[in-house]
């Protein structure tokens, strides 16, 4: 092969590296400015069926095929509170492209509390109650606010403890990375 | 006073290094919308590897005497030399009380505690001397508590509906017992001492022992605090105050995210003190002529004039000006006082205090909670 072969292949070479690799460090960027610690090994998120305010159980496998953002709260919890109006700006622009978010609140009484939060911040995203605590102790929550982010394949992506700003840009490449089509 | 300037300023130094601690605080962990009143002992335990710093001014009014359940005036024991009488009685008092105190918490369920405090007392005298009226002053470091507080039981580490905690402790003698008076009309009641209810501190080393039921159920929150102050030894006077037991009941309810107000009902039971001070059989301090044989002074020198019970109702307010820093005022009444020989009785009680929480980089708060390794992090 002549030299100036090989270095047109090595060449290809290095351009396809960096043409897959870059989104992927991109990606890993974000997930990084988001501070979300990242599974070790991949498991599918722990099934649960919780009811929301209105009474109906609403089930993980009803957001199967989405993105979703597990937020677990308390309405005793002031940076839970203060996260809410940034996860519904995340839910309004990324609905419609598979995004889902689950607020869990695991206020044990006063859901009246949980209802006057949904109507003062206007929040349409799927907030479920977890009065008794099991699904809050599936995902092994110590503190609050805590998230996973749970892949369209069911599989647990990240984990993010504390509160975060969810509409910011970084937020939203984030999710945007983690659809099933990748970047738009 | 020494203790508490040191105090201070370890306190300060520390917050100043610990400032870049605060870089993460979105988390709360089970504290959030407070727990227990902060006059109470041990309340507000500080999360895990944090400290919690509090400090409290309080301020009694005290007026008129009490003799069992009967109030008293002052004219009915004098002041005049008769048999009987006494040659000073007191009229009204105001004590400020400065209190500092600083906890870290080791383990979810252990935290270590230190409180200390600084009195001011000016008691309103009226005497057979002339001038008759004057004000006893005293002032000085009262006697610091240094405590550790162990969580017994938890139903929950993060939502808890129920805890049990024990309080063990001992309280040191940083108080003094042999404070003098300075500016009695008659000078040559000067130099001598003040009675015991003007010394800030006991003079021996106190064991203290507590127990706390916590009760959650949001927005309330509920529990009971029994707390009691053995006086087990004799101190360098050759006497020992009367120990202490103290139960609170407390209700609060949140009615805003950043308030809660509480109701409280305080009660107390304290002995008398033992004997005079070795000093007062000597010199004849706090004795008609300076003369040891001879009747007390004012019903404050005679140690069986003290003790009782008492019963406070409190109401307050506890709010959070921003994260981690908690504000709270009380005012408290006695709704029934059963004293021992003429005392001065409790009029009203002011407190204010003020309590942060300092995360250090073990914090959870500040580092966060773990992923789950049960979970594939």
């Amino acid at each position: 092969m002549k030299r100036s072969s090989i270095f047109y292949w090595l060449i290809s070479l290095i351009a396809v590296l960096i043409l897959v690799s870059g989104p992927a460090i991109a990606h890993q960027d974000f997930l990084e400015k988001m501070g979300v610690a990242l599974p070790k090994r991949e498991k599918f998120a722990p099934d649960f069926n919780l009811k929301n305010l209105d009474g109906d159980t609403i089930g993980l496998k009803d957001f199967k095929g989405k993105t979703i953002l597990l937020n677990f709260w308390a309405t005793w919890c002031q940076p839970c509170k203060e996260e809410l109006p940034s996860m519904q700006k995340l839910y309004t622009e990324l609905a419609a492209r598979g995004v889902e978010v689950v607020a869990v609140s695991i206020d044990r009484d006063n859901h009246g509390k949980v209802r006057k939060y949904k109507d003062q911040y206007n929040l349409t995203f799927p907030i479920l109650l977890d009065p008794g605590q099991e699904v809050r102790k599936s995902y092994f929550i110590m503190g609050l606010p805590t998230s996973y982010l749970i892949g369209a394949d069911g599989h647990l992506k990240g984990f993010i403890s504390g509160a975060r700003k969810w509409d910011s840009p970084a937020s939203i490449q984030m999710f945007s990375q983690l659809l099933p089509s990748g970047i738009s | 006073m020494h203790v508490i300037k040191t105090f201070l300023v370890v306190c300060i130094t520390y917050l100043m290094f610990a400032s870049q601690a605060w870089a993460y605080v979105g988390l709360c962990c089970a504290h959030c919308g407070g727990n227990m009143p902060l006059n109470i002992p041990g309340g507000g335990i500080p999360e895990t590897h944090e400290f919690r710093f509090k400090v409290s001014q309080m301020y009694m009014y005290m007026d008129s005497l009490r003799d069992g359940t009967d109030e008293k005036n002052y004219s009915d024991y004098g002041p005049s030399t008769a048999a009987g009488k006494y040659r000073g009685v007191p009229k009204t008092m105001d004590s400020w009380m400065t209190m500092v105190g600083g906890a870290y918490s080791f383990t979810d369920d252990f935290a270590a505690m230190i409180m200390a405090g600084y009195v001011r007392n000016s008691m309103d005298m009226t005497t057979t001397a002339t001038p008759s009226d004057y004000t006893m002053f005293s002032q000085g470091a009262t006697d610091t508590k240094i405590m550790g507080k162990y969580r017994l039981y938890s139903d929950d580490n993060l939502a808890p509906k129920m805890q049990l905690s024990t309080i063990l402790g001992v309280a040191a003698p940083t108080g003094k017992i042999t404070i003098k008076n300075t500016n009695h009309p008659s000078l040559k009641m000067r130099g001598h001492l003040l009675p015991f209810g003007m010394q800030p501190g006991s003079g021996t080393w106190d064991p203290i022992f507590g127990l706390t039921y916590q009760k959650i159920a949001d927005p309330y929150w509920m529990g009971a605090n029994f707390m009691t102050t053995q006086r087990l030894f004799l101190n360098d006077q050759d006497y020992k105050k009367g120990s202490e037991y103290a139960v609170d009941l407390y209700l609060m309810r949140q009615f805003h995210e950043r308030a809660l107000a509480s109701f409280q009902l305080n009660g107390k039971a304290w002995g008398d003190y033992s004997d005079e001070p070795k000093r007062g059989k000597e010199s004849g301090d706090c004795h008609a002529m300076l003369n040891s044989t001879r009747d007390w002074m004012t019903p404050l020198c005679d140690p069986t004039n003290y003790g009782g019970v008492n019963l406070h109702a409190t109401v307050g307010l506890q709010f959070q000006p921003v994260p981690l820093q908690i504000a709270e005022l009380n005012f408290s009444v006695p709704i029934y006082q059963n004293l021992k020989g003429p005392q001065l009785q409790s009029d009203y009680m002011l407190r204010f205090t003020y309590y942060w929480e300092v995360p250090t980089k073990n914090s959870r708060r500040y580092k966060g909670f773990s992923a789950p390794k049960e979970l594939g992090f």
